[in-house]
């Protein structure tokens, strides 16, 4: 796959992803580490509440064209696979990273490939699609309402799947009103009156589902990340709290919270790789519903025990906990919560009972071939 | 850092396996002809256990010169889930296979391998797993059972408990003191005891679900030959911690209320409400990850490793997660149970819901085990 290298000095420098190289998993997500932890300090994270924009660190991942991964070298990206994606954004999940960086390529750069749409520079957002949307187009013109939309104030295009049209719209022409998820995340509402925009037919299989599903995977990526984190930072915070004489990480019950944040983050983890490593394959519904599925329990579970452990320290923003569990509280709801169980269970029925291993064990495998 | 699990898949040779045992189970074990089990509490069959072993599925991964398979723990795997997802009654051979024979395999003399292990992979012999004593459970090292050294061998006398299948057993492999120690870990030895010797009384201990699932095996000055010792004298503690160490993870720990849910979906679900969907459909999702769990670390295993806080974290996540499908299905499930219905559901329902608590417990108490983990992840 595609290997970024920094841009040529005196080069535009302007984010443009770069092209051409061969580079393992293993290098792009060493690379994605040492970005994201230099540019997501605690500082930058907070101030990112505040500013709603985060410019050095979109700046750090953009210049080695990490938002772009999986979107085709073709079509301007950056190249690799869902599961280069993937993997990049667990890492940026870890460091709470207050960027677009899944709306970016994996998402509004599928949909904007796929449909023959330039791809551009700079950052993109998604419009996740919710019940509550009610975007039409007529005579090239986007009018209506978008929930939830990511950073649509910072992206330079707002993506969207309208009646069966991939469309790009311009943040200029809406009207924003800037909200947030619980971790400070722009999520804004977005209007539109008869906005000019860019549209072209999406493609068979590029639907609600499949962004849906991109989308659900996204989150569970980053969640993964944050997980993983959460896990770490708790066992390292127990292991120097003192009370009583010694760390408080020898008390077992204790001890047996750390293992619920750990064992939970594992198992997402696992989940994550196998998601994405299907989704590379084939549309991977099964795989990315149980992955999603188990992240948006973990989120409860693990955020319960992290947050137990950490005692009153986890309760204040001076401190890093609440950067990894107000996102998780928040990519929990975000491409479905409640609604993945029902999806999956809804194929369990119709599959019925002697199918039932066969789903376990094999997932959309199973599936394709009942 | 965290140490990750790694994914893996099955490969076409081990697809290839999982075609036959499928094939195989499919004629063999025809719904409605035998009593399913609940994973790996499940019916006696001698006969059955000797057809899996004419097939070569019984002490896989033993060697091919002692009639095992020289085959590998996802192998393994592969025929493990096939069984115990199907309820198949593999409690004749199921500690010899699992347990017993890869450590008579791992320690044992050249006499003894010869003796044991052929019989084990034909599925012969019934081991039981001599270890908890009324007084040492999870302290294992406070076993008080001793073999006082005779003339060619051992007189053994003291009490096992909470011994499964030993009403069955041919074999017991039993955790004594042979010797005094500074540290009560030393002095600790296996023997291999011939449960129809002399002096050997089995007394069924009735298990919650009126099954004789458990017994206790007292020893009077059982003679024991020297040729019966497993492994080094006094090195007891350290091959009992090998054992079970890394083999904690398999689809034993996370398939016993597997079949519950099956015969609920093939007996309601033209009916099942919207919280019963949520239900199958989050319980699909966490059975798929925590076998892909499992799966990853029988990878380890084959890879050479020993992974024990993988292991223990496989074995915490799926017994756990056993007893929330069985908290979550009672809760849906409008039925008073009872265990001599006739509907097929409601048996496995009633027995699950009496013997779910011992789950947790067996096979290395998850309390205990989670100080394992978390010794792990600093």
């Amino acid at each position: 796959m595609a290997c970024r290298r920094r841009p040529v000095p005196g080069a535009a420098g302007d984010g443009r992803p770069l092209q051409g190289l061969a580079v393992t998993d293993e290098l792009l997500v060493e690379t994605a580490e040492r970005v994201f932890a230099h540019a997501c300090t605690f500082e930058a994270v907070r101030q990112a509440e505040e500013a709603r924009w985060a410019a050095e660190i979109w700046e750090a991942a953009a210049a080695i064209g990490l938002p772009w991964i999986s979107v085709p070298e073709e079509a301007g990206g950056a190249g690799g696979t869902v599961s280069d994606a993937v993997a990049v954004l667990q890492v940026a999940g870890r460091h709470a990273a207050p960027v677009p960086l899944a709306e970016t390529g994996l998402l509004a750069g599928w949909l904007l490939a796929a449909a023959g749409l330039p791809v551009g520079e700079g950052p993109s957002t998604v419009v996740p699609g919710l019940p509550e949307d009610d975007l039409r187009l007529e005579g090239g013109r986007l009018t209506g309402t978008a929930h939830r939309v990511p950073w649509a104030g910072a992206a330079e295009r707002i993506v969207a799947l309208v009646d069966g049209q991939v469309v790009s719209a311009t943040p200029g022409e809406a009207h924003l009103e800037p909200l947030a998820n619980l971790a400070g995340e722009p999520r804004d509402t977005v209007v539109f009156d008869g906005a000019p925009v860019a549209a072209a037919p999406a493609p068979g299989g590029v639907d609600g589902g499949a962004l849906r599903r991109r989308g659900a995977l996204s989150r569970a990526a980053l969640m993964a990340g944050a997980l993983l984190a959460m896990a770490e930072l708790t066992a390292g915070y127990a292991a120097q709290r003192q009370q009583f004489g010694r760390p408080v990480a020898t008390f077992q019950a204790v001890q047996a919270l750390l293992v619920r944040v750990a064992e939970e983050a594992l198992l997402v983890d696992l989940a994550v790789q196998v998601a994405a490593r299907e989704a590379d394959r084939g549309d991977a519904a099964f795989e990315i519903a149980a992955a999603k599925i188990l992240a948006d329990e973990a989120a409860r579970v693990a955020t319960r025990a992290a947050h137990q452990a950490h005692g009153a320290m986890g309760m204040t923003r001076e401190y890093p906990l609440q950067h990894l569990s107000r996102r998780l509280w928040s990519w929990r709801a975000e491409y479905g919560d409640a609604s993945w169980p029902r999806r999956l269970g809804d194929e369990v029925k119709a599959a019925g009972p002697d199918a039932l291993y066969r789903l376990i064990a094999d997932g959309s495998r199973a599936a394709a071939t009942a | 850092m965290l140490q990750r699990f790694k994914a893996t898949e099955l490969t076409g040779r081990e697809r290839e396996l999982q075609g036959e045992v499928r094939a195989f189970l499919d004629a063999e074990l025809v719904p409605g002809t035998f009593e399913p089990g609940l994973g790996m509490a499940s019916e006696v069959s001698r006969e059955f256990s000797r057809k899996l072993g004419a097939r070569g599925w019984l002490g896989m991964a033993l060697p091919a010169e002692y009639g095992g398979g020289d085959r590998s723990a996802v192998e393994r795997f592969v025929v493990v889930e096939e069984l115990l997802r199907r309820g198949a009654p593999v409690d004749h051979h199921w500690t010899a296979d699992r347990q017993s024979g890869p450590m008579i395999n791992r320690f044992g003399t050249e006499d003894q391998k010869r003796r044991f292990l052929p019989a084990i992979c034909r599925g012969e012999l019934c081991f039981t797993i001599g270890m908890s004593e009324p007084d040492a459970g999870s302290d294992l090292a406070g076993v008080r059972t001793r073999a006082a050294k005779v003339d060619g061998g051992w007189e053994l006398t003291g009490t096992k408990v909470w011994t499964s299948n030993a009403h069955n057993g041919d074999w017991a492999i039993v955790l004594c003191r042979t010797g005094e120690g500074g540290d009560r870990h030393e002095g600790l030895s296996q023997l291999i005891v011939d449960l129809h010797a002399p002096g050997v009384t089995i007394s069924p201990i009735t298990f919650l679900d009126g099954s004789p699932h458990f017994a206790e095996m007292s020893f009077e000055r059982v003679f024991v030959g020297d040729d019966l010792l497993l492994g080094t004298e006094g090195q007891g503690w350290a091959q009992v911690t090998s054992e079970l160490s890394f083999e904690r993870a398999g689809p034993e720990r996370w398939l016993s209320p597997y079949l519950v849910v099956e015969q609920f979906l093939r007996e309601h679900g033209p009916s099942l409400g919207e919280e019963a969907v949520s239900f199958l459909g989050a319980s699909v999702a966490r059975w798929w990850g925590i076998r892909q769990v499992s799966l990853s670390v029988a990878r380890l295993i084959d890879e050479g490793q020993a992974p024990s806080v993988q292991s223990a974290i496989g074995k915490d996540l799926g017994t756990q997660f056993e007893q929330e499908v069985m908290a979550r299905l009672q809760t849906l499930v409008e039925l008073e149970p009872s265990p001599g219905s006739q509907s097929l559901f409601e048996r496995l329902l009633a027995r699950a819901l009496l013997v779910a608590p011992s789950w947790t417990i067996r096979g290395g108490t998850n309390e205990i085990l989670r100080t394992v983990i978390a010794k792990g992840l600093r």
